[in-house]
C-alpha cells in the first residue's frame, strides 16, 4: 500500500502546488487587473481610509500658515473625511474632494495629497514596515488667508449691495507671480461635497448645477469679461515700445468724437471731453479718453497690438497654476475701425480676472510678467519638500523704461483729482498709494447689458507688493465697484488699519 | 528513528544507548512559537483597528494558550510518540482563525462596528473559543479512548451506519442556511452533522477496505486492460457511497459530495493500488458532474461563474461574493494590507467559506502561501504517519485523513481563488462553526494517533547474561 501512498502523496503535493500558483496568479500578477475592475469597492474605498494631505494657505508667512483643508478622523470610525475650515471662502482655490471625484487644488495635486506620488513611494514604503498610517503630503499654497479672506468678503458685500451680481477678484505678488487670492461670488461650500452618501452628493451637485447664479464656476480663471479701458495698458504699451522718443508726454489726438475710418463715430464716455483735444497721453490715460486709444489702435497697426496683447498674457490657453486658467482672448483685427474698439478693451476682447491681476503685475515688475503660480511647497509627511516653486517669466512685454512711464499713467488714475479712480483708490482711502487703470465695458447684444466693472491696480506704488485685478459682472463703473474690492484686498494684504 | 537502526545502535555500541524520543519537548518549543504568532496577530488586528491593543489580548490569549497547553500534556501522556509538528501545526491554524474571527467581528458589517456580519454576532470569537476548547476536547477523548487504531476497525459497519444517519438527518429534520441544507439546530447551536460523518466514513471504508482488498484487487474480470472487481465485493462500498451522494444531493451540498467521492475513491485506491481505481472513479465523477449542472440549476450556475465572474461577462452579478473576494486578495497584493487594515468584510459570509481571502487581503501572497504550507505540512506528516505505521487498517484510515484534508482545502481555497468552480464547504479550522472545528481536531486526533502508532518503538528484547530473554512490553 505504501507505493499507492507516496502516488497519493504526490497528488497532495500537486494539489496544494496548484493552490500555490493559483494565488501567486491572484495577487501577484492579476491584482493591477482586479483594482482596474468597475465598482471595486476597495480601490474606492481606499481613499478615505489614511489621512489625506492638508492644504495650507502659506502665503502670509512662508512655512506657516492656515489650513484650508485637512482629513479628520470621523469619530469611531477609522475613515477620514474632507474637511474645509474656511466653507466657501478658499472654495475657489481648493476645489473639493468627494466621493466621486475633485476639483481645483484636490484634482491638480491629487497625487501629493493622496501619498500616490511616486516621490512619496519609499516613505510610503517605510511607513508600510513600520506599520506607520499611511498619510499624504501637505501641499502649502501662495495664498494669503487675510487677502483671500478680504476679498471673499468684499465680494460678498459688493455683491449683496447689487442684487447678487457675481464677480471674482485675483491678487497676485508681482515679483514672483505667487497667486496671493482667488476668489469667486458666488461660490460653493465644499464641505457639502464631503458627504460619503452618493445620493447626497449627487442631489447636492445637481443643486449647485441648476442654480442660476453658477456657484461651481470659477470665476477668477474661467470666466472671461470685456476688459474694457483697463487695455488701454495695452494699446499704451504698444505705442509707447513703438519708438522710443514717445512718452507719458507725447500729444494724442483725442478729440470727443472720433470719425472712423468706416465712417462711424467713436464717443468719449458720456461724451467728455479730453483736456483740449490733443492732449498729453497720460491725461488721456487717467480720465480714460476712449477717442485717444482708439486712434493710437489704429496708429500702431493690427499685428503690433495683437503681439503686444499675446505678450502680456492674452491668447494663452496653456497657463496652468495648476488649474487650467481659460484663455483671454485678443483676436488679430486687420479692420482699423473695428480695431479702435478692440484697442479700448470691447469688441470680441475677454480677460479673465486673472488676466486683469497679470496686466497690473506686468508693470509693477518692470515689465516683466512672472508665470502665476498657487503651489509653494509640497512637504512628505516626514517634513521633506518633494517639491518647491521656482519663479520663472512668462514673458517680457515691455521694457522697463516703458514699464515705469505706464506706472506713472497708472499713479494719476488714482491720485490726480481728474483722474478715474480719484475718488475709491486715493491714499487717504487706501492707506498707501496705489497705482491702476479703471474699466467700464459695455456688455451684451447692442451694448444692452449692464456695464462691467474693472479695475487693475498695484500697490505700494514705490515698491510694488501687490497687484490685483477685480471684475464685478454688470457692477457698473469700474471705479465704483471694482476698485473698492481691490483696495480691500491690498489694505488686509499689507496690513494696513 | 526506525526500529532497526535502535537495534544498530544497540549493537554497535551498548555503552551509548540512544533511546528513540517522542519529541514532546520539541512539539512544546513550537507549540509556543504557535502561540506567540497567534498572540502577536492578535494585538495586530486592534492596533489596525483602533490603533490600540485588544482588551481581551490577556484573556483569549490565555485562553488559547491553557487550551493547546492542555492538548500538548494529553499528548504526553496519550500519544508520547506521536509527530510533535502536528499538533502546533493545527493549533496554529485554530489561532489564526480565531484572530481573523475577531477582526471581523470588530470592524463589523462594511466596516461599521456595532453592526455584525451576516450570521455573526457580537460574541461570535467567544464562541469560537469555546469551540476551539471543545475541539480540544474532542482531540483529547479520542486520542483517550482509542489508544490503538486497530479498536477502530472493530466498528466498521457500526461506524458506516453512524456515517450514513449523520449525512441523513439534516436531509430530514435539517434547516437551510445559505441554499444548502446540512445544519442541524439544537438548542441555538447549528451544526453540521457531515463534518463528523467525514469521519465515521473514512473508518469504516479503512475496515471495510482492508477486509476486502485482496479480493478487491486479484478477483474480478479483466475488460478492456481495467480489472474489474466483482459485484459481491463492490456492493456494499457502491452502496454507502450512492446513498452519501444521493443524500448531499438531496441536501444541495456539492462540495461535501465532492469531499466524499475523493475520500472514496483515494482509499480504495490505497487499498487496491489499482489505477482502474482511479479511473473509473474519475470517469464516474466527470460524468455525475456533467448530470448534476444539467438536472441543478445553481451547479449550472457556479460552473458560470467560475467562467465568467467579472461584470464585463456576467451582467447578473451572480459572482459578486467571488469577486469580491478576488478584488480582496489582489488588493492585499504581495505583502498585504495588514491584520486590520483591510476591508474583507466586502466579502459576503466572509468568515465562513470565504475566510481565506481575508487572509489574502490581510496577509498578503506571502501570509497566504504561508498558511497554504500549514496545511500541507500537516497533510504531509500524516502521508508519512500512514506509510510509516505497519498496521494496514491504520495506514489506510491515516492515508484516507490526510488525503481529504488535503482535498477539503483544495476544494475551498481553489474555489474561493477561482481555481476550480466555487462549492461551499468550511476551511479546516480557519471557519466560523464549531462542527467543522471540532471535527478537525478528531481528526487531527487520530493522524496523531496513528503517528504514535507508527514512531512507537517495538517491545525490546533485553539480554541477560546471554541466556534468558525478558520481553519489556512497550
Amino acid at each position: 500500500m505504501n507505493r499507492a501512498l507516496l502516488r497519493l502523496s504526490l497528488a497532495c503535493l500537486a494539489m496544494f502546488a496548484l493552490l500555490l500558483i493559483n494565488i501567486n496568479y491572484v495577487q501577484a500578477f492579476e491584482s493591477t487587473s482586479l483594482a482596474a475592475e468597475p465598482g471595486n469597492a476597495r480601490i474606492f474605498n481606499q481613499q478615505f481610509q489614511y489621512q489625506r494631505g492638508s492644504i495650507v494657505a502659506s502665503g502670509d508667512h512662508t512655512g506657516g500658515g492656515v489650513k484650508i483643508a485637512e482629513s479628520r478622523l470621523v469619530k469611531g470610525t477609522s475613515t477620514y473625511r474632507r474637511y474645509y475650515p474656511f466653507a466657501q471662502v478658499f472654495a475657489p482655490v481648493t476645489g473639493y474632494d468627494s466621493i466621486y471625484g475633485a476639483t481645483g487644488i484636490e484634482a491638480a495635486q491629487n497625487k501629493d495629497l493622496a501619498g500616490t506620488d511616486q516621490r512619496l513611494a519609499v516613505h510610503n514604503l517605510v511607513g508600510l514596515l513600520t506599520g506607520k498610517p499611511k498619510l499624504g503630503a501637505s501641499v502649502y499654497l501662495t495664498i494669503s488667508a487675510k487677502a483671500q479672506q478680504a476679498a471673499y468678503q468684499a465680494l460678498q458685500a459688493q455683491s449683496r449691495q447689487d442684487n447678487g451680481l457675481p464677480a471674482a477678484a485675483v491678487a497676485i505678488d508681482p515679483s514672483t507671480g505667487a497667486i496671493l487670492a482667488l476668489a469667486s461670488y458666488p461660490t460653493f461650500n465644499p464641505n457639502a461635497y464631503t458627504t460619503f452618501s452618493g445620493k447626497k452628493l449627487v442631489k447636492i451637485d445637481n443643486q449647485y448645477r441648476h442654480e442660476k447664479s453658477q456657484p461651481l464656476l470659477n470665476r477668477a480663471i474661467n470666466a472671461t469679461y470685456p476688459p474694457g479701458s483697463s487695455f488701454k495698458i495695452v494699446t499704451s504699451a504698444t505705442w509707447l515700445s513703438g519708438n522710443a522718443s514717445r512718452s507719458p508726454q507725447s500729444p494724442v489726438l483725442a478729440p470727443p468724437a472720433l470719425k472712423l475710418p468706416n465712417g462711424n463715430l467713436l464717443h468719449n464716455d458720456a461724451g467728455e471731453v479730453c483736456g483740449n483735444g490733443n492732449p498729453q497721453l497720460i491725461l488721456a490715460f487717467y480720465v480714460s479718453c476712449n477717442t485717444a486709444f482708439g486712434n493710437l489702435g489704429i496708429k500702431v497697426g493690427a499685428a503690433a497690438l495683437h503681439h503686444q496683447a499675446d505678450l502680456f498674457g492674452l491668447n494663452n490657453s496653456n497657463l496652468t497654476i495648476p488649474m487650467p486658467v481659460s484663455a483671454s482672448r485678443y483676436p488679430l483685427e486687420p479692420d482699423p475701425s473695428l480695431r479702435a474698439l478692440s484697442a479700448i478693451g470691447q469688441l470680441d476682447d475677454q480677460v479673465t480676472p486673472m488676466q486683469e491681476a497679470m496686466f497690473a503685475a506686468t508693470i509693477a515688475n518692470g515689465g516683466t510678467l512672472m508665470t502665476p503660480y498657487l503651489v509653494q511647497n509640497v512637504q512628505a509627511p516626514d517634513l521633506r519638500n518633494i517639491q518647491s516653486a521656482s519663479p520663472t517669466a512668462l514673458s517680457r512685454p515691455v521694457s522697463p523704461q516703458v514699464a515705469s512711464e505706464i506706472g506713472q499713467m497708472m499713479f494719476q488714475v488714482t491720485h490726480n483729482p481728474g483722474g478715474t479712480a480719484a475718488a475709491t483708490a486715493n491714499p487717504q482711502v487706501a492707506g498707501v498709494d496705489i497705482s491702476g487703470k479703471t474699466g467700464t465695458a459695455e456688455n451684451g447684444v447692442n451694448n444692452a447689458g449692464l456695464n462691467d466693472a474693472v479695475f487693475t491696480c498695484f500697490a505700494p506704488s514705490s515698491n510694488p507688493k501687490i497687484a490685483v485685478g477685480v471684475i464685478v459682472q454688470g457692477g457698473g463703473f469700474g471705479a465704483d465697484a471694482a476698485a473698492p474690492i481691490a483696495v480691500k484686498i491690498i489694505k488686509a494684504y499689507l496690513g494696513l488699519p | 528513528m526506525t526500529i532497526s537502526s535502535v537495534f544498530a545502535a544497540v549493537r554497535g555500541s551498548p555503552e551509548r544507548v540512544s533511546l528513540p524520543r517522542g519529541r514532546r519537548r520539541t512539539e512544546l518549543l513550537m507549540l509556543g512559537f504557535a502561540v506567540v504568532v497567534v498572540l502577536f496577530a492578535y494585538a495586530n488586528v486592534g492596533l489596525g483597528l483602533n490603533g490600540k491593543l485588544p482588551a481581551g489580548l490577556v484573556t483569549y490569549g490565555l485562553t488559547f494558550a491553557v487550551i493547546v497547553f492542555a492538548a500538548h500534556l494529553a499528548v504526553r501522556r496519550l500519544a508520547p510518540w506521536a509527530d510533535p509538528l502536528i499538533l502546533p501545526l493545527a493549533a496554529l491554524l485554530n489561532g489564526l482563525g480565531l484572530v481573523m474571527i475577531y477582526r471581523l467581528q470588530e470592524s463589523g458589517r462594511d466596516g461599521n462596528p456595532g453592526h455584525p456580519v451576516t450570521l455573526m454576532t457580537t460574541h461570535t470569537t467567544a464562541y469560537q473559543v469555546i469551540w476551539s476548547a471543545a475541539g480540544v476536547a474532542a482531540f483529547v477523548a479520542v486520542l483517550a479512548v482509542i489508544r490503538e487504531p486497530r479498536i477502530l476497525q472493530r466498528y466498521t459497519y457500526t461506524l458506516g451506519a453512524l456515517g450514513l444517519v449523520l449525512l441523513a438527518i439534516p436531509a430530514v429534520i435539517g434547516t437551510s442556511i445559505n441554499g444548502a441544507k446540512v445544519w442541524l439546530s439544537i438548542g441555538g447551536f447549528s451544526i453540521q452533522p457531515g463534518e463528523f460523518a467525514k469521519l465515521a466514513l473514512a473508518v469504516f471504508f479503512a475496515g471495510y477496505l482492508v477486509a476486502k482488498r485482496d479480493v478487491l484487487s486479484l478477483a474480478g474480470r479483466r475488460v478492456l486492460g481495467i480489472d474489474l472487481p466483482r459485484a459481491r465485493d463492490l456492493g456494499p462500498v457502491l452502496v454507502v457511497w450512492a446513498a452519501s451522494l444521493l443524500i448531499l444531493v438531496f441536501e444541495t451540498d456539492i462540495g461535501q459530495s465532492a469531499l466524499f467521492f475523493g475520500l472514496f475513491v483515494a482509499m480504495i485506491y490505497i487499498a487496491t493500488q489499482r489505477t482502474s481505481w482511479l479511473l473509473i472513479g474519475m470517469i464516474l465523477f466527470l460524468f455525475g458532474s456533467y448530470v448534476a449542472s444539467k438536472l441543478f440549476g445553481h451547479v449550472g450556475q457556479r460552473i458560470t461563474d467560475w467562467l465568467h465572474p467579472f461584470a464585463g461577462t456576467n451582467a447578473a452579478n451572480s459572482a459578486y461574493q467571488l469577486v469580491q473576494g478576488l478584488e480582496g486578495m489582489g488588493f492585499g497584493g504581495i505583502l498585504g494590507t495588514g491584520l486590520g487594515h483591510g476591508q474583507p468584510y466586502f466579502v459576503p459570509l466572509v468568515q465562513s467559506d470565504f475566510i481565506i481571502t481575508a487572509f489574502g487581503e490581510e496577509l498578503g501572497l506571502t501570509g497566504l502561501m504561508a498558511m497554504l504550507l500549514i496545511f500541507g505540512l500537516i497533510v504531509q506528516r500524516g502521508l508519512r504517519a500512514a506509510i510509516a505505521v505497519r498496521d494496514p487498517f491504520a495506514k489506510l484510515l491515516a492515508g484516507g485523513l490526510s488525503f481529504v484534508l488535503a482535498l477539503q482545502v483544495f476544494i475551498i481555497v481553489g474555489g474561493v481563488t477561482r481555481l476550480i468552480p466555487l462549492t461551499g464547504i468550511t476551511t479546516p479550522f480557519l471557519s466560523q462553526g464549531g462542527s467543522s472545528l471540532v471535527a478537525s481536531w478528531a481528526l487531527i486526533a487520530l493522524l496523531m494517533r496513528v503517528s504514535d502508532t507508527a514512531r512507537r518503538p517495538a517491545p525490546q528484547p533485553i539480554q541477560d547474561e546471554g541466556m534468558t530473554q525478558v520481553v519489556r512490553a512497550g
